[in-house]
């Protein structure tokens, strides 16, 4: 069953009170499910502008996107049903401990094994020990890597990662990255990543620039 | 099912916020309050008219103000199946050197025709059932009249110079459910016992007594509405006596103190919510990352909210239960035999009406969820003008619950009036403060000037702050004003009245008497001012009850009949309010004037038409001037006046009322005028002052009680002010902090935010309690507007004081944390 973001000659430009500021003109791409793929350029470029654009959370000004998942065309909604997102800042749930944050996506769909499910995630990620540690107990990287583990649990299609070493150490950042990259493989689903870190874009299956409003393959 | 025990995990989470629990603390207050009322009223009204059921003493009485010719009399008992009259005066019984003010029944000797007449041979003895009433020549003594006159069975009274032999002891009449709360002493003879006696008084009542099946009451019903426009019928299932209409004033009173008390409720629910709002879309753009649509988060929203509702409610249940069951023992003293009950329907009427209130006040916050965005988590949002969503949904829903509530009218709009001309001059002083604070500070150094910048930056969020604590304030100083006012009142009034001897109602041929008498005993006849008893039975040829549906105090006054005085001229201690009083000696005597509150709550305009049943005659007036009581110049002040002309138009007895001045002498020299002359209604200003003694016991204690709650809420507004800000200024003074500034500063900068937030509001606060008082004491109290300017210093000073000082204290708490945990938070 294919899944699929395709993006046709899409525009974007936002308008201040003085001057209109136009982030990409004409741009096409498709992300396909099993495929990882970088997004890298300066800041400004309008990276994160376009990976919501791909992940339904925005409109473009101009243009034409499509989800299909499961071989079907679907709409922004469903898409982001299929979807799971991983931030720069991590976003937990400060009152939830580990494992109520990851078993959050799961409980949510009504899964009745959810915390069952959050604790083999947990082995996986190396937090066994930490389940009952608060986000503000835990360090950057070990809440990153809550974060990831939360966004694959209810093995979405895609997943939208927005700088997520942005915050972290070098030697922390390979390890999340490492780990993005496994669970991606090992639940086949589409990553879109939106980065600074050109070693973790040369991870990726394709990697594109973005600059001055034009998409480029990068070698 | 999981959803289900996320949502309670998600409760009890918000419930170890101090927001939470402030939220959840003021609904189950209010609900606690408003439970309770409702179960309170509803247990007397059902004892109301269980009481009716068996103690009308028929099934049906006619109440009039003068007797019914025989034609219209003998068109009744065609009616029915029988009848008795009863007759009602207030007379002066003596016996010895003791006098007592009587409320004495004629009965006919078919009295009573249902029910159980109670009677014994000394006040102790055992009640023993009683056929009939008294035969001609007896008198039967209430047990307290017979405890204060020292009568006892087989003592002779004279009543107008007739001896009357006590012969029973009368604990219980059938009818006395109509006498209502009267605390009266109590007398019953038989009507000829009376019939060649000068007894009559302008507040006599005529009650038939009549046994009628359902279909006779219709015809009745059908008949007297024509017949005898002026009279009341009372059926046993109508639901319509004096003690319900007493405790129906009580609790409109209540009802109002609910609106002031919800304005309070909706101010802490308000500030929680902000931090709610703000931690909800957190959470909602969380879920929305995982996939989960945002209309199942705003749905876990919802029952989460409904979830605590019914939490409050289980805690507000068991409280309300608990206190309703003392307040019933508390009121058994004035209602004897009254049983806390449970009336569900009611019940669940107020809940269903909190619940629609605080939905209404959460509204705003659930339309604010549906922009609540994952976008939001990549990229930062501001928070949009939110503040007038919330002020408009706010000022609706308690616009509400006052319509809902209240039966004035006039004090209700008085009430939303100050309060929202109150917040307006709030709004614009905070934006005034704060802009000229700002521009003052540009230029400058130092806190101060750093302080009205960050406030101004965050303008909106602190003139919602400034207006739930002035608002708060507002509430607060004015209840403790007007409570400080009219003790005060009250307790002066005995001093500050004009005269110690009250004349409530003398007839014509006895001026003559009260001013020999006065001369003789070296007293003074200050003021004497004549009336004749009217009711106002049509308003624009319209029945008084057709007229208008919505109950007030007015309208319950004017059911009876009133004192309609006349003058030419002006009253000294009367002013003219509106329209155009009457020429001298003028040829067009149907005018009439009016006080303001009345033609507010009868919604009366110049030139409507009165007509007013005087003697069994019908007299129209055009309503043409407004006047209002002025203090100086005497204390006898009528509702109605019409010209002086108008009194050579009127057929009926000219009856005066006034005041006198009596010397320490005189007192014992009453009993012999009162023997004369025993309709003479002359009210000692000590008996007076004791009435309003007990007036005041039972004003204090429903005041005190209201103080109370406004109080505790109170604290929640302050508690949540505290609480809904508390994030804010920790991010503030950890950024603060690790840009340099030293913990003293930061204290500094809080100290200046709260001020000025504390002093605008105090402000605002006071401004607020003016208007309220410029408005409301003299138009609904009586009082004239003297704001004492070093108590409204001082409580504008502690106000300030206890805001700061609390400001002060949360924010040494928030000092207290690491910058580095300050700029995690």
């Amino acid at each position: 069953m294919q899944n699929k973001i395709e993006l046709t000659r899409i525009r974007h430009y936002f308008d201040t009170t003085t001057e209109r500021i136009e982030l990409f003109r004409n741009l096409s791409q498709t992300i396909i499910s099993g495929e990882s793929l970088a997004i890298v350029g300066p800041s400004g470029a309008g990276k994160s502008s376009l990976l919501s654009i791909a992940a339904g959370l925005e409109i473009p000004s101009e243009g034409d996107i499509r989800f299909t998942i499961g071989g079907k065309q679907v709409d922004a909604l469903a898409m982001r049903a299929n979807s799971g997102f991983i931030f720069q800042q991590f976003h937990l749930m400060p009152e939830l401990d580990a494992i109520g944050n990851l078993a959050l996506p799961l409980r949510l769909k009504g899964d009745p094994n959810a915390f069952d499910k959050a604790a083999d995630w947990l082995s996986k990620v190396d937090l066994k020990d930490r389940a009952r540690h608060h986000p503000h107990q835990l360090s950057g990287g070990e809440q990153q890597r809550i974060a990831v583990a939360r966004a694959f649990v209810s093995t979405p299609r895609f997943i939208f990662a927005d700088e997520p070493t942005g915050n972290l150490d070098a030697r922390t950042s390979e390890g999340v990255t490492d780990l993005m990259f496994d669970c991606a493989r090992e639940t086949s689903c589409g990553l879109v990543i939106v980065t600074h870190s050109k070693r973790l874009a040369l991870k990726a299956d394709k990697s594109l620039r973005l600059e001055s409003g034009l998409l480029e393959l990068v070698a | 099912m999981m959803k289900l025990s996320l949502v309670f995990e998600n409760i009890a989470l918000n419930l170890r916020g101090g927001d939470g629990r402030v939220s959840m603390l003021t609904q189950t207050t209010l609900l606690f309050f408003l439970l309770t009322l409702t179960l309170t009223s509803t247990s007397i009204q059902r004892y109301l008219t269980e009481n009716l059921d068996q103690m009308l003493g028929s099934d049906m009485v006619l109440e009039s103000h003068s007797p019914l010719d025989d034609v219209t009399q003998k068109s009744l008992s065609e009616l029915v199946d029988n009848v008795s009259r009863t007759r009602l005066m207030g007379i002066t019984l003596t016996f010895k050197d003791r006098w007592e003010r009587v409320q004495l029944k004629l009965v006919d000797s078919a009295y009573p025709l249902q029910g159980e007449l109670t009677v014994g041979e000394t006040q102790a003895s055992p009640p023993l059932p009683a056929e009939k009433g008294p035969i001609i020549g007896e008198i039967w003594l209430g047990p307290r009249l017979a405890t204060k006159l020292g009568a006892r069975v087989g003592d002779t009274l004279t009543l107008g110079g007739r001896p009357l032999q006590v012969s029973r002891i009368i604990f219980h009449e059938p009818d006395r459910i109509l006498e209502g709360h009267s605390v009266a002493m109590r007398a019953m003879v038989h009507e000829d016992t009376a019939s060649n006696l000068p007894l009559g008084s302008s507040n006599e009542r005529f009650r038939y007594l009549l046994s009628a099946d359902q279909q006779q009451q219709q015809k009745i019903e059908a008949w007297a509405k024509e017949a005898l426009p002026g009279a009341t019928l009372i059926k046993k299932y109508g639901g319509q006596h004096p003690l319900a209409g007493f405790w129906k004033r009580t609790e409109n009173f209540l009802g109002l103190a609910s609106v002031i008390l919800f304005f309070m409720a909706a101010v802490a629910l308000d500030m929680t919510n902000r931090r709610w709002l703000a931690n909800m879309r957190y959470r909602l753009a969380i879920y929305t990352s995982f996939g989960t649509p945002l209309r199942t988060g705003i749905t876990m929203a919802g029952a989460e909210w409904l979830i605590t509702f019914l939490i409050s409610l289980f805690f507000a249940v068991f409280i309300a239960g608990f206190s309703h069951s003392l307040i019933i023992a508390e009121l058994q003293s004035y209602f004897p035999g009254l049983e806390g009950e449970w009336q569900l329907t009611r019940a669940l009427k107020t809940v269903g009406l909190v619940f629609l209130l605080l939905l209404a006040l959460q509204v705003p916050s659930f339309i604010q969820l549906r922009h609540a965005s994952l976008l939001s988590l990549i990229r930062s949002g501001s928070e949009s003008s939110y503040v007038w969503q919330r002020l408009l949904w706010g000022v609706s829903a308690v616009t509400l619950l006052a319509a809902a509530y209240s039966d004035n009218l006039l004090l209700t709009a008085m009430t939303l009036a100050a309060i929202i001309a109150a917040l307006a001059f709030m709004i614009a002083l905070t934006w005034l403060v704060l802009w000229l604070g700002d521009h003052w500070g540009r230029r400058r150094t130092g806190l101060l000037p750093f302080a009205f910048f960050i406030m101004r930056q965050r303008l909106f969020a602190k003139s919602a702050q400034i207006m739930g604590l002035g608002l708060c304030g507002l509430l607060l100083l004015f209840t403790l004003m007007l409570m400080k006012d009219l003790g005060g009142m009250m307790e002066s009034y005995g001093r500050t009245h004009d005269g110690n001897l009250l004349v409530s109602e003398a007839q014509a041929d006895q001026i003559d008497a009260i001013h020999d008498w006065a001369n003789d005993t070296g007293s003074q006849v200050r003021q004497l001012r004549p009336f004749v008893s009217a009711q106002l039975v049509m308003i624009n040829g319209v029945s008084l009850a057709d007229y208008l549906q919505t109950p007030s105090d007015t309208m319950t006054t004017l059911q009876k009949p009133i004192r309609l005085s006349w003058t030419d001229d002006m009253p000294a201690n009367n002013r003219l309010m509106g329209g155009t009083w009457w020429q001298n000696h003028t040829d067009n005597w149907q005018q009439i004037s009016t006080e303001p509150e009345v033609m507010t709550d009868m919604r009366l305009s110049y030139g409507d038409q009165l007509t007013y049943l005087i003697d069994g005659r019908s007299y129209e007036f055009t309503l043409v001037a407004s006047h209002a009581y002025q203090p100086g110049g005497g204390s006898i002040t009528f509702w109605f006046q019409v010209p002086g002309s108008a009194r050579s138009q009127i057929v009926a007895p000219t009856r005066y009322m006034g005041s006198m001045e009596l010397p320490e002498t005189a007192w014992d020299k009453l009993a012999g005028l009162w023997q004369r002359y025993p309709t003479l209604s002359l009210v000692p200003m000590k008996e007076l002052t004791e009435r309003f003694d007990r007036t005041l016991g039972v004003v204090t204690k429903v005041t005190n009680g209201y103080a109370g709650m406004v109080l505790l809420l109170s604290l929640f507004v302050l508690a949540a002010s505290v609480s809904g800000y508390r994030a804010d200024d920790r991010q503030k003074n950890g950024l603060l902090m690790s840009m340099g500034l030293k913990p003293a500063d930061c204290l500094w900068l809080n100290f200046y935010d709260w001020g000025i937030s504390a002093l605008i509001a105090a402000t605002g606060a006071v401004v607020g309690t003016w208007i309220a008082g410029v408005l409301i004491y003299d138009a609904q109290f009586g009082l004239n507007y003297n704001p004492d300017m070093l108590w409204i210093l001082g409580t504008l000073t502690a106000m300030v004081t206890v805001v700061c000082l609390v400001g002060y204290i949360a924010c040494r708490g928030s000092l207290r944390v690491s910058v580095r945990d300050l700029l995690a938070s």
